[in-house]
C-alpha cells in the first residue's frame, strides 16, 4: 500500500509537469488550430533564462516566477511575430512545420548559450522533506502540483469570464465569425502564445527545480504529447487532468510492469485512446463536410 | 511561335517524359554518376554514399507524406527496423545480404502495416503524433530487447559480400546505393503513374471525397504505408551498410525532422523535388563545416564544438525560410525558372 502510495504521489507530482506542459500545447491549438512542436523548446529556454536570472540577482522562488513570466512572455510574443504571423493563411502543415523548425532552432541555441552541461537550479526553494499525509515529498513537488492547481484555475476562470478569454473561445469555435463581430484574431494568436510560453516558464522552472536543468528538458515537450491527446488537444483543463493521469500511470507501469516501460508507456495509451476515440477524452468530434 | 507545350495522344499523358532533352540529361547524369568513384576521393564517395541513401529515404517518405498526405514523424523508426533486421541478419545469422537488405525492407513495411491501423481513424496532426509515439516504442523494444539486438551496446554490421566482393567497401557500396536509388526513383515514378498513384494522389487532395469515389481507403492507406517503410527500410539496411555500427542514437528523433525537412525542401509530392532536397540537404553540413573553416579559428573551434547543434539550427532555418518564401520548394524554384525561360520575354 505504502509503495501504490508512493507511486501515485511522484507520479503526480510528474504528471503535473506533464500537464503544465500540455496546457501550454492545447492552448495554442485551440486558439490557433496548430500544434506547435517547439512548446518543449520554450519550457527549456525558459527554464535557462530562469536560471540566469536567479544567479544574477539572487531572488527566491516568487520574484523569479514573477520575473520570469513577463521575459517569457515576451519571447512566446517575439515567436510569433517573427515564425509564426507571416504564415498566417498557409495550410496548417506547413505551420506546423514551421513549429518543428522553430524548435531545433531554439533547441541549438539554448545549448549553445548554456553548453551541454547539466546545472543544479533549486530556484529558491529549500530541500527539506515534507510529511503530506505520510507520504514525503520536497518542496519543489509540492509548488510543482500547486501551480497545476492555480494555473488550471486561473485559465479556467480567464475562459469563462474574462473578455479576452471569451473572444479567444469565439476564434477557436470560429475564426471567420469571431472575425465578423470584431475580434481581432491575430492578436489572440499573438496572446495565445504569450500565455503558452508564460505557463511553459513555470513548467520550465519547477521541472528544473524539481530535477536538473538538463539540456534534454525540451524532451518533456514530447513526452507530454500522450497528456494533450488524452485530454483532447483542444481542452485546456483537460490537458491538466490528462498530465496528471499520464504521471500517474508512467509511474504504474515502472513500479509493477517494467522498468523501460516507464518512457513509452504514455505513448501507449495515446496509441489506445486514439483507436478508441480519434479525438481525445474531453475533445470536440469534428464533423467534415466534402 | 510556340505558345505551350500540349500533349496529344495518350501515349504521351502517361509516359514518364515525353522530352528528349530529359532522357538525354538523365542518361548523361547516369553515365556521370557512374564514372564518378574514379575520379573523386574516398570521403567524397562516403558523401556521395550518404546522398545516395538520403535520395531513397526520401523517396520513400515522399510516397507516404507527399503523394498520400500522410505526415509520418516516425520515419526515424521505420528506419531503425531496416537497419536493425538487415544487421542482425547479416551479422548474427550469416545470411547473405541479397536476403537480408530486402528483408530489412519486408519487416519495415509489415511492422509499419501496425502503424498505420491508426491512421485509418487519423488525421493530419494525431497521425504525425501517433507515429511520433510508435518511433520511440520501436526505439524502446531495441534497447530493451536485448537477446536479438544487443540492446544499449549496439550493434556491428559486417560480412555484406557478394561474388567475393565486400560490399561494406567504398566503391562496391557505392554502386550497390546508385544501382538501389535508380531502381526506387524508376519504382517511384512508375508507381505514382498508376492506379495505386492516382489513389494516392486522391485520398491527400479529399480522403472522403477519394472514398466516395470508390478509392478503397483502408487498402490505398495501409499500401502507403507498406510500400513507403519498405523503401525507408532498405535505406536503413543501406545505411547500417555503411555505417557499420549502429545503435539507437543514429536513429533519433532529429532524424525524422530531417527526413521530412528533406521532402519539404524539395517540394513536397515530387519525386524530383524529394532527389533534389535529399542532395540538398546531405551537402548542406558540408557546405556549413567549410563555411565555419575559412573564418578561422574562434569559429571553426565554435563548430566543432556544437557540430550537432549548429546543424540542427541550419536544418531548422532551412526548413522555416523554405517554408515562408518558397513553400513549393527547389521543384518549385526550378519549375519557375523553366517556365521564365521559355516564356521570355513574355512574363507568364
Amino acid at each position: 500500500m505504502d509503495f501504490l502510495l508512493l507511486l501515485v504521489s511522484t507520479g503526480l507530482v510528474s504528471g503535473a509537469a506533464y500537464g503544465l506542459i500540455a496546457m501550454g500545447f492545447a492552448l495554442v491549438y485551440k486558439s490557433t488550430g496548430v500544434v506547435n512542436f517547439a512548446q518543449g523548446e520554450l519550457v527549456m529556454l525558459t527554464a535557462y533564462i530562469a536560471f540566469s536570472l536567479s544567479n544574477t540577482f539572487h531572488l527566491s522562488f516568487f520574484p523569479l516566477i514573477l520575473v520570469t513570466i513577463p521575459v517569457s512572455m515576451l519571447i512566446g510574443l517575439t515567436l510569433e511575430r517573427i515564425f509564426i504571423r507571416p504564415m498566417l493563411g498557409e495550410p496548417v502543415f506547413a505551420i506546423v512545420m514551421v513549429t518543428v523548425g522553430l524548435a531545433v532552432i531554439l533547441r541549438g541555441v539554448t545549448i549553445m548559450i548554456w553548453g551541454s552541461e547539466p546545472f543544479n537550479f533549486t530556484a529558491g526553494l529549500s530541500n527539506d522533506v515534507i510529511q503530506v499525509a505520510g507520504v514525503p515529498f520536497y518542496p519543489a513537488q509540492l509548488y510543482l502540483i500547486g501551480a497545476l492547481a492555480v494555473v488550471s484555475l486561473l485559465a479556467w476562470l480567464f475562459l469563462r469570464f474574462t473578455r479576452m478569454g471569451i473572444a479567444m473561445r469565439a476564434v477557436a469555435a470560429n475564426e471567420t465569425a469571431a472575425l465578423l463581430v470584431g475580434v481581432s484574431v491575430s492578436r489572440i494568436h499573438a496572446f495565445a502564445w504569450m500565455l503558452s510560453a508564460g505557463i511553459a516558464a513555470i513548467a520550465g522552472i519547477l521541472f528544473a527545480a524539481n530535477f536538473k536543468l538538463v539540456p534534454d528538458l525540451w524532451f518533456q515537450g514530447l513526452k507530454s504529447f500522450p497528456a494533450v491527446i488524452l485530454g483532447g488537444m483542444d481542452s485546456v483543463i483537460g490537458a491538466a487532468v490528462g498530465g496528471l493521469a499520464i504521471g500517474v500511470i508512467e509511474n504504474l507501469a515502472q513500479g509493477y510492469v517494467g522498468q523501460g516501460l516507464r518512457e513509452i508507456s504514455g505513448f501507449v495509451v495515446i496509441i489506445i485512446v486514439l483507436m478508441v476515440r480519434p479525438y481525445g477524452l474531453f475533445g470536440n468530434r469534428e464533423i467534415e463536410r466534402v | 511561335m510556340r505558345t505551350g507545350h500540349f500533349k496529344e495522344r495518350t501515349g504521351q499523358l502517361v509516359a514518364l517524359s515525353d522530352s528528349k532533352v530529359v532522357w538525354g540529361w538523365t542518361v548523361a547524369a547516369i553515365a556521370a554518376l557512374i564514372v564518378l568513384p574514379f575520379v573523386i576521393g574516398n570521403y567524397q564517395l562516403t558523401l556521395m554514399v550518404s546522398a545516395l541513401i538520403a535520395v531513397i529515404g526520401a523517396v520513400g517518405l515522399n510516397m507516404l507524406t507527399g503523394t498520400t498526405g500522410l505526415i509520418s514523424l516516425g520515419q526515424a523508426g521505420f528506419l531503425a527496423v531496416g537497419a536493425y533486421t538487415n544487421g542482425i541478419l547479416l551479422a548474427d545469422y550469416g545470411l547473405p545480404v541479397w536476403i537480408s537488405l530486402p528483408a530489412g525492407g519486408l519487416v519495415a513495411g509489415l511492422i509499419s502495416i501496425v502503424v498505420g491501423i491508426p491512421s485509418l481513424r487519423l488525421k493530419g496532426l494525431y497521425l504525425a503524433i501517433t507515429t511520433l509515439a510508435f518511433a520511440f516504442i520501436i526505439n524502446h523494444v531495441i534497447l530493451y530487447a536485448e537477446g536479438l539486438t544487443h540492446g544499449p551496446n549496439g550493434l556491428f554490421v559486417t560480412g555484406a559480400k557478394m561474388f567475393g566482393i565486400d560490399l561494406q567497401k567504398g566503391k562496391p557500396l557505392y554502386y550497390l546505393a546508385l544501382g538501389l536509388t535508380i531502381l526506387t526513383i524508376l519504382g517511384a515514378l512508375n508507381l505514382s503513374r498508376t492506379r495505386i498513384g492516382r489513389a494516392w494522389m486522391a485520398i491527400r487532395d479529399h480522403d472522403i471525397a477519394a472514398r466516395v469515389m470508390g478509392v478503397d481507403l483502408v487498402r490505398y492507406k495501409l499500401l502507403a504505408f507498406f510500400m513507403s517503410s519498405f523503401v525507408v527500410g532498405i535505406a536503413g539496411g543501406l545505411l547500417s551498410l555503411q555505417i557499420r555500427f549502429i545503435n539507437i542514437d543514429v536513429f533519433a528523433l532529429i532524424l525524422s525532422i530531417e527526413a521530412l525537412a528533406i521532402i519539404i525542401l524539395g517540394g513536397l509530392g515530387s519525386i524530383a523535388g524529394a532527389v533534389l532536397g535529399a542532395i540538398f540537404l546531405s551537402f548542406l553540413p558540408e557546405a556549413i563545416r567549410l563555411f565555419f573553416e575559412t573564418f578561422g579559428d574562434p569559429q571553426s573551434t565554435l563548430y566543432t564544438s556544437y557540430v550537432y547543434e549548429i546543424r540542427g539550427i541550419a536544418y531548422g532555418v532551412v526548413i522555416v525560410l523554405f517554408l515562408r518564401f518558397k513553400p513549393d520548394g527547389l521543384i518549385g524554384v526550378w519549375r519557375d525558372a523553366r517556365k521564365y525561360w521559355s516564356n521570355w520575354p513574355l512574363a507568364y
